[in-house]
């Protein structure tokens, strides 16, 4: 049997072989870890919404509160979205020829819904509830980020299960009193954590950890 | 169990409707299982973005154009959104259910306008909360892809037509009729006690009297009434107080099978007087039938007898209490003494001696019952026992039937008359309103046949079922669930029904048609019955439909006065010594057939049997070996001069010389589970109902049973037998210690038996428990003495976690997906067994072997005591099984979910919890305590800062529970329900000695035989 061999202009390659061999794996293993992680695949995405709604400028200029349309935030798991009759209160007499309209006078009129894309989907095996956190003094601000600048909304948070944990494991950071929960400028009086240590106290907030407190 | 063998006769097996839907298909997707997504992984777009964005420079590079995110979610919100709906929450509605002519009060919970769970409604008096089998899988029903979606016109071969096209039709049919005042013209109907439908009957045959009006259910209550005729002259109806008897006597009949009427309250009834931590006191059941039943399963004393030989019985039972009571004239003279050998065994003796001491103790408070397979003589001699006995007036009572639906000769007799004039021709126009009569009618009458005489016949059902392909016309049916209605329950209490969902299909309900049929006026149903109700004011109507009964309709008490009985033919019914009596009994899972497409009834084991997925003759093993009948031998049973080839079974505890085999299975056109021809579907079980006579009832006396020599696979789910004798005496052995159960002296006088049951070392832990339990500490109790077995816990669970149904073969293969099984353990010899059930979800144990070795952390114990499920991280390793000693986690082999990707099977989705996860293949899944109840509870109670109140969560399995037997509660509170029951003397933890620490715990069960010494 001949013996193995290699022509000889591979003897150079052989260095640049090991060092491949060696830094490949931990490349790629950097970039799945970062390229992959919600940080980078969801952090940042804007669809594109059947209608150019405009939180900065309803939320914002305007100054409606989040509660407006998003009413069953405070009771529910679901953040609804508002039905058009919630729209049409307004723009029954409100810029009533607006071409950027015509989707929701179509839906108020015949009754289809206008299909809004959502921006902030969590995979179907994780259920968030709104209202547990809303009720408890964590601001909408704090994962949807400054909504009423946004003309048109992106994601700010990653939204991931580590993010999630990290202010289930500390939530002094992120808490503020329940009656400021839509006010997307509040600042705590005094240093945020400390502020928030006595907020956890009063309210007696205590997040779990377990894994049934999400995963059903 | 009998061995596999290759045995090319037996019915073909298929793993999955996935697999019966394309057979092509399934075997290529079967070849790609695990090829296909690495195939995918190549060429899939995603993968290609996935790809250029590793590679990218910049790892920055993701969001908006390349991010590589799941496929995008739309919302749509309604576009104008009704008062008080919240997306996503669930909304309860109360309504009912009826079942041949009984209604059940139902409160059914709807999220984002389709039904998706049923629940007993609490203020019913045939539910009080719970609800049975049949009510729970009914919402499932509604979502089937073979109902019926639309109107099919037979004579032109045209579908597409719609209701507009039939209306004009009809109106121009029925013209000719209504001038001759209904001659020609009849209607079948499943029987109906809806007030609504009643008057509309009334209507109908006051305008056209010559109407032929037939009701018609194979599981008629002929017997039943006929009985109370010749015993007091009118139809009534027994309304027996089982919770305030001292000693009840079943004659051949289960009270608490889902399908007798008063089923739940029964059993619920029942079982509240086997409760001995009080009172020391227990009632004493005593049960004769044919076949194992749940009645037998509870009683105290059990004796098989053939349902032929039943009133020979009951003959001496009136002759030995007539004598020691004495004469009553107003009763008229008793019975004979039969001379007969059957009846002079020294079981059957002892059996009769005992029975006879405890009756006459407890005089006024006992309940004597039969039930609709004996003659009608045997009933008219229950309700002299009961007179003779003085419980009349105080454990049982009588109610009136009402008007116009018990009258007459009886349904069998009113069928065969409707059959031979629409042979003659005397039929032009048959209306079928529900039901199924060319598949349930007496083969001997051949419907079928006839029905081809009728020149315009109709049919509303929910299918395209047997009779449905011979009529002219076929109408979809609206499921109870789509429209209005109302019924009576067994006591006469009216439900109001009202829908949860539009008719998904366009269906009219019965009451809609016959609006039709009376004035041609198409109107709603909600119409037809505020008209009913019409002098109710609308606050009134309002709040029974709320509450979903009518306070104050219950019909009044009666004590009729018995007439004398004549001598009881004894001949009549009974069997010779020698022949092999059969008895034909409805399924306690698909009842007449009329369920027999219903994944979640035809996978759930039969209560005695566990068979799944078909109808077995059960033989007694006695009998089976005289006749060389294996066990899952195939053979040939022959009545009434047909024959049918079916599986039988060596069932403990039937009587000798006795079959029993349930009809219903063997369906041709039910669907892709029970059977459709026309779809290519073998059928699932055996028709039986080709065994079938107008002459008699379903008790034949003679027929006759031969083995083919081939065997076949049954998919059980709990062996009948051990492996082999070591293994069984093993078996055996242990099951005192899972089962745990004594006599009432036993217990009282060793309180603490069932703790000190099993001998084991003291229970140490080398280390501390990782979580300590500081706030709510999650636990079960199951009181063994009162689970009937009736197995609407599984059912319910089904419901609730979006379970899947496996197939016959995933079955077979122990495979079966049950979150929560119903074991049943067999005590004794086989032709005298006792039995007992034990359901076994679980156990949430604090020390937990599953969580040990999870290699992926996907199962792990939260802080309030439950083993926590994570579905999204588990690997499929089953490591966590392989180490469960309960075996109560279930592995999703395959997805079970892929028929959902074609477009006519998307329906199916509607039925899913949207609170749970609907997993996928490569899964481990198991009971999780509803966590998704106890969650949605806690946050409703943290967000407005109160606590939560006992009794607030509940589980699935809990709240259907017609006996009250499951527990579930916070241990954490001295005074929580769940807390008082785990402290009680008889509680125990099942394999406690493997120290799992479980959170559930079982009550031993306490029977009350009567004490030898007596």
């Amino acid at each position: 049997m001949t013996p193995l061999v290699f022509p000889r202009w591979t003897n150079k390659l052989r260095v640049l072989a090991g060092v491949l061999l060696g830094v490949a794996p931990l490349y790629v293993i950097v970039l799945v870890w970062y390229g992959a992680s919600p940080k980078t695949t969801d952090v940042g995405y804007m669809p594109k919404q059947p209608v150019p709604y405009s939180h900065a400028l309803h939320a914002g200029e305007l100054g409606i509160d989040c509660r407006y349309c998003h009413t069953t935030v405070e009771r529910a798991a679901f953040a609804a979205l508002p039905p058009t009759e919630i729209c049409m209160n307004c723009h029954k007499s409100v810029r009533t020829e607006s071409r950027n309209l015509l989707l929701v006078r179509e839906s108020a009129a015949t009754g289809e819904a206008i299909r809004w894309v959502k921006v902030h989907d969590l995979p179907d095996y994780v259920y968030f509830n709104h209202s547990a956190h809303v009720t408890r003094g964590v601001g909408c601000v704090s994962c949807h980020g400054r909504i009423d600048q946004m003309p048109e909304v992106y994601q700010v948070k990653p939204l991931s299960m580590s993010w999630c944990l990290e202010c289930h494991r500390a939530p002094e950071r992120n808490l503020r009193p329940p009656s400021e929960v839509t006010n997307m400028t509040w600042k705590a009086p005094e240093d945020a954590v400390v502020y928030g240590r006595r907020l956890r106290q009063r309210y007696a907030i205590n997040p779990p950890t377990d894994c049934s407190t999400c995963h059903r | 169990m009998p061995p596999m063998t290759d045995d090319r006769t037996r019915p073909s097996f298929w793993r999955s409707l996935a697999e019966l839907e394309g057979e092509s298909e399934f075997r290529e997707r079967e070849k790609s299982e695990f090829s296909r997504e690495f195939e995918e992984a190549g060429d899939g777009q995603p993968d290609r973005r996935r790809f250029l964005q590793v590679m990218g420079a910049s790892l920055a590079l993701g969001g908006a154009t390349t991010a590589c995110r799941w496929e995008k979610e739309e919302v749509l919100p309604l576009s104008s959104r009704p008062e008080g709906i919240v997306p996503g929450e669930p909304r309860f509605y109360s309504t009912s259910m009826e079942l041949d002519g009984i209604g059940t009060g139902l409160r059914v919970t709807a999220v984002d306008g389709r039904p998706i769970k049923v629940e007993g409604n609490p203020l019913h008096p045939e539910s009080l909360g719970a609800a049975s089998i049949y009510q729970q899988a009914s919402v499932l029903e509604l979502y089937d892809p073979d109902r019926s979606t639309d109107i099919v016109r037979r004579q032109t071969g045209a579908s597409g037509a719609n209701w507009g096209d039939f209306d004009n039709w009809l109106r121009g049919a029925i013209g000719p009729f209504r001038s001759r005042r209904g001659h020609g013209m009849a209607v079948l109907a499943e029987p109906s006690s809806s007030p609504t439908a009643t008057r509309l009957r009334r209507q109908l045959l006051s305008s056209m009297p010559e109407i032929r009006w037939v009701d018609w259910a194979p599981n008629n209550r002929d017997h039943e009434i006929a009985g109370a005729v010749r015993a007091f002259g009118a139809p009534m109806r027994q309304l027996c107080l089982y919770d305030e008897a001292a000693v009840v006597l079943a004659l051949d009949v289960d009270p608490m099978n889902p399908a007798r009427p008063g089923a739940l309250a029964a059993a619920r009834a029942l079982t509240r007087g086997r409760q001995p931590d009080q009172t020391q006191t227990m009632n004493r059941i005593y049960s004769v039938e044919s076949c194992f039943s749940m009645m037998g399963a509870l009683a105290d004393h059990r004796l098989a007898l053939r349902s032929g030989d039943i009133a020979a019985l009951a003959a001496l039972l009136d002759a030995r209490l007539s004598a020691r009571i004495g004469a009553r004239a107003d009763l008229g003279p008793p019975q004979v003494e039969p001379e007969l050998d059957l009846l002079r065994t020294e079981r059957c003796s002892r059996f009769v001696d005992s029975l006879v001491t405890d009756l006459l103790n407890a005089r006024g408070r006992a309940v004597v019952v039969t039930g609709p397979r004996q003659p009608p003589q045997v009933h008219s001699l229950v309700h002299r026992l009961n007179y003779l006995l003085g419980n009349v007036g105080r454990t049982v009572w009588y109610l009136a039937e009402p008007d116009g639906s018990a009258a007459g000769p009886g349904q069998v007799s009113a069928l065969t008359g409707l059959v031979d004039a629409m042979r003659r021709g005397g039929v032009e126009f048959l209306c079928i309103l529900g039901g199924n009569p060319v598949l349930d009618a007496p083969a001997d009458l051949d419907f079928g046949a006839a029905l081809q005489k009728v020149p315009n016949s109709l049919h509303l059902a929910s299918y395209e079922d047997e009779t449905s392909q011979k009529t002219t016309w076929h109408l979809p049916r609206a499921h109870f669930l789509e429209a209005w209605g109302d019924t009576t329950a067994w006591d006469g209490t009216v439900s109001l029904a009202q829908p949860l969902i539009e008719p998904l299909y366009g269906g009219r309900s019965i009451i809609e048609l016959l609006s039709i049929l009376i004035d041609g006026q198409a109107k709603g149903g909600r119409q037809l019955v505020r008209e009913t109700h019409g002098q109710l004011p609308d606050p009134v109507f309002r709040k029974a439909l709320h509450d979903g009964v009518m306070a104050g309709t219950a019909w009044p008490r009666l004590i009729p006065s018995l007439r004398p009985l004549g001598k009881l033919n004894l001949a009549e019914g009974a069997a010779s010594s020698d022949t092999l009596e059969l008895v034909l009994a409805v399924d306690s899972n698909v009842y007449d057939g009329r369920f027999a497409n219903n994944g979640w009834l035809v996978e759930l084991p039969d209560p005695m049997t566990k068979v799944t997925w078909e109808n077995v003759v059960c033989i007694a093993p006695n009998t089976a070996a005289r006749l060389g009948i294996a066990d899952g031998g195939r053979v040939h049973l022959t009545a009434n001069g047909h024959s049918v080839t079916v599986t039988a079974v060596h069932a403990p505890g039937q009587a000798e010389r006795s079959v029993k085999l349930a009809l219903g299975w063997g369906r041709t056109a039910a669907g892709r589970i029970g059977g459709a021809t026309r779809l290519g579907v073998p059928a699932a079980g055996t028709n039986a109902y080709v065994l079938t006579s107008a002459r008699q009832g379903l008790v034949i006396p003679e027929a006759s049973l031969r083995a083919t020599g081939e065997r076949t696979l049954l998919a059980t789910t709990q062996d009948l037998h051990a492996i082999d004798q070591y293994g069984r005496e093993a078996t055996n052995a242990r099951l005192g210690m899972i089962v745990r159960e004594a006599t009432l002296g036993q217990w009282l006088s060793h309180p603490d038996f069932a703790k000190t049951a099993v001998h084991h070392a003291p229970l140490l832990q080398m280390w501390q428990p990782p979580v300590s339990y500081e706030g709510h500490r999650w636990g079960m109790s199951i009181d063994l003495g009162k689970c009937i077995g009736c197995n609407a816990c599984m059912v319910a669970c089904q419901a609730e976690n979006n379970v899947p149904v496996v197939g016959k073969e995933q079955v077979a293969r122990g495979r079966e997906m049950h979150w929560l099984r119903v074991d049943r353990y067999y005590k004794g010899t086989p032709d005298q067994p006792e039995a007992a059930f034990q359901p076994v979800p679980c156990q949430q144990c604090e020390n937990a072997p599953c969580e040990q070795v999870c290699p992926v952390g996907a199962t792990s114990h939260s802080h309030e005591g439950l083993n926590d499920m994570a579905y999204n991280r588990c690997i499929g390793t089953r490591y966590c099984s392989n180490n469960c000693p309960y075996k109560v986690r279930r592995f999703n082999y395959f997805n079970f979910h892929l028929d959902l990707e074609k477009p006519e099977n998307q329906v199916k989705k509607m039925v899913y919890n949207p609170d749970v996860t609907v997993r996928s293949r490569g899964v481990m899944e198991k009971c999780t305590f509803c966590v998704q109840r106890i969650e949605r509870v806690k946050i409703q109670a943290k967000n407005v800062r109160r606590p939560i109140a006992e009794g607030e969560i509940v589980t699935a399995c809990q709240q259907t529970c017609p006996t009250g037997a499951i527990v579930f509660g916070d241990l954490s509170s001295q005074q929580s329900q769940v807390s008082k029951l785990q402290a009680l003397d008889r509680s125990y933890a099942l394999l406690e000695e493997l120290n799992t620490r479980p959170r559930v715990q079982y009550l031993a069960r306490i029977r009350n035989p009567k004490p030898e010494s007596t």
